[in-house]
């Protein structure tokens, strides 16, 4: 029995309203939070989504370039000699880097130049796996991607250009090749390009391991993709990394859009459930003047009453926390359940997240209480107590 | 023990001064019961307040022992209200939503370090004192009138309080009611509480050792 068994009992005292305030407090509570974290499952869903086509970060080899110009007659830059990456090797570097848990997808990639049916073509070998992950964009018109090593995936117009079609067998590098399936037009360059298996080729054109270069995706969210940039050339001192600064750009901002825009909303809730936390100790305050002026007329200091006023709106608050953070979370579960809106991504209880959530709405409550608990504190115990 | 000089206290009412008590003096001497009477509106109460530091006075001085009351800071007088005075009002003026024990308990609640058993013991033997054995864990609503103006007393008598002031304390309350809590009062007196009771009745006055009569805010006597 102390000071705190004033606000307690008060609470106690009329369970209806008690139970009417806490109900709209926790709903504020309950819809911050499942905003916040279906904002934060969405966001990270949908740029994995975004991630998903394609990648935002080129790892390729220094190139020693040439300016060719002989008697005014300009030959643009030529590269003295192509120049390769080691697959394995910057595999395992772009692995060992601090934010490494970023990188969902890295996709290696040699490219040759090959003549086919009098026409030159860009030849590109891939790891399907990694390719397929990166790309899950691409469909086929006809055929199927490829899954034996010897099969080869045709770009839509390299298709019409050269006649192919799926099951055809062509001649590339002294090897005779089917074409597994001819690949949907993308509006890219791998419309234009034949797709085959990167070993393969490595194999037939004697550069076992080699890469031109590596397509990285990373995650971003969270951390700027300058500092998995940084990391990655810090890892790879001899190759050139740079981000498709745009392609993150564009991502990055529609998922800041879904954050921004539950945090305006929670922000809005957040300031219409405080009002109604201060309106009602405002409204409590009025009430109980009587018993204001019996408290001070027992002596209790202004200082006293305001506590008495900040503790039942810190219990209020708290109470609201811890129940609208667990409803929140329920909520949150649902909602992405209802919506399909992150397949196979569940809110996650954080014993943390309760116990912060429970002191910043005590915060928020205590402060929406101040102005009512001083006007409370002001009040004369002779004037609360003559009105009877 | 307590004496007032010049007090004096006014009201404004719709931009008029009203004029409450005009050059009140007061004197009560330790274990003693002065009853002050007068009509409605003759500034019994006001008196009774400024008595008790619930208000201030216009002008005028008030000195209990060696300390002048009207400009001691607000910390004190508080803590005067807590320890040295005790304050009963006609509405016994109990939270409801605290028990009987609580209520009585209600001096010694306003920190945050919990309540000890030896206090806890006191108020039960206050509540003893005052005949309400057995109803401590009950509500205030669930108490008749005297019984609620038992655990005012009760709430009184627990800090051990020099000077009970007493508005009214038989106000609301049925003449035999009313006699009891008379009778309790008388009591106490004699157990050495030192007692200022407003009251209009003369019957309850004469129970006092002496009477102060105001009448418009003038002390007639």
């Amino acid at each position: 029995m102390n000071l705190l068994t004033i606000p307690l009992r008060n609470i106690r005292r009329r369970p209806l309203k008690t139970g009417l305030l806490l109900l709209v407090f926790s709903l504020g509570v309950m819809s911050i939070v499942t905003l916040s974290q279906v904002s934060r499952v969405v966001g990270h869903n949908l740029e994995q989504q975004l991630n998903s086509f394609g990648a935002n970060i080129m790892v390729s080899p220094h190139r020693e370039k040439l300016s060719v110009s002989y008697g005014g007659f300009h030959l643009g830059e030529m590269l003295l000699e192509p120049e390769y990456l080691q697959e394995a090797a910057t595999k395992v570097a772009i692995e060992s880097i601090g934010l490494r848990e970023r990188i969902s997808t890295v996709a290696p990639k040699l490219v040759t130049m090959v003549r086919l049916k009098e026409q030159a073509v860009a030849l590109v070998g891939v790891r399907w796996d990694q390719e397929l992950r990166l790309k899950s964009y691409w469909g086929t018109t006809s055929g199927r991607f490829p899954r034996e090593r010897d099969e080869l995936l045709v770009g839509a117009r390299a298709a019409t250009a050269l006649g192919l079609s799926q099951g055809d067998r062509l001649a590339v590098l002294g090897r005779e090749l089917v074409i597994g399936g001819i690949l949907s037009e993308t509006g890219s360059d791998d419309d234009s390009v034949l797709l085959m298996d990167l070993g393969l080729l490595q194999e037939l054109m004697e550069r076992p391991g080699a890469a031109s270069f590596v397509e990285v995706a990373a995650l971003c969210s969270g951390c700027p993709i300058e500092d998995i940039v940084a990391q990655l050339r810090e890892s790879l001192p001899a190759a050139e990394v740079t981000a498709l600064q745009q392609v993150v750009n564009q991502r990055m901002a529609s998922v800041r859009f879904v954050q921004r825009l539950a945090l305006s909303i929670s922000v809005i809730i957040l300031v219409t459930a405080s009002a109604m936390i201060g309106l009602s100790m405002l409204s409590a305050v009025n009430e109980r003047r009587c018993d204001i002026g019996i408290l001070r007329s027992l002596g209790y200091a202004r200082s006293r009453i305001f506590l008495i006023f900040c503790l039942e709106a810190a219990l209020l608050g708290a109470m609201a926390g811890c129940g609208g953070y667990l409803t929140g979370l329920l909520a949150a579960d649902r909602a992405l359940g209802l919506l399909s809106l992150a397949e196979g991504l569940t809110p996650q209880f954080d014993p943390g997240q309760l116990v912060l959530s429970s002191l910043a709405f005590t915060a928020i409550a205590v402060i929406a209480a101040l102005y009512p608990a001083w006007q409370g504190a002001r009040i004369e115990p002779a004037a609360a107590l003559t009105q009877f | 023990m307590l004496s007032a000089q010049n007090i004096s206290k006014h009201y404004s009412c719709n931009g008029t001064r009203v004029s409450v008590l005009q050059q009140i003096d007061f004197r009560l001497a330790e274990g003693e019961f002065v009853a002050i009477i007068g009509r409605s509106g003759s500034g019994k109460t006001t008196l009774l307040n400024i008595l008790s530091t619930l208000i201030r006075p216009d002008s005028g001085q008030i000195h209990y022992h060696d300390k002048e009351l009207t400009s001691l800071a607000e910390k004190e007088r508080n803590r005067l209200r807590k320890t040295d005075f005790a304050v009963i009002f006609q509405f016994h003026h109990l939270l409801p939503y605290l028990t009987v024990l609580e209520n009585t308990l209600l001096p010694l609640m306003g920190g945050l370090s919990p309540i000890s058993r030896a206090e806890r013991e006191r108020a039960r033997q206050c509540l003893q004192r005052v005949g309400l054995t057995g109803l401590a864990d009950r509500l205030p609503g669930r108490l008749s009138g005297g019984e609620q103006q038992r655990v005012a007393i009760a709430r009184a008598l627990v800090t051990d309080s020099r000077i009970l002031f007493a508005d009214e304390p038989t106000g609301s309350l049925d003449t035999a009611t009313g006699s009891r809590i008379m009778a309790l009062l008388a009591e106490l007196h004699q157990e050495g509480l030192s007692i200022v009771m407003v009251t209009h009745e003369p019957a309850y006055a004469a129970l006092a050792q002496r009477t102060v009569e105001l009448e418009d805010g003038v002390r007639l006597n």
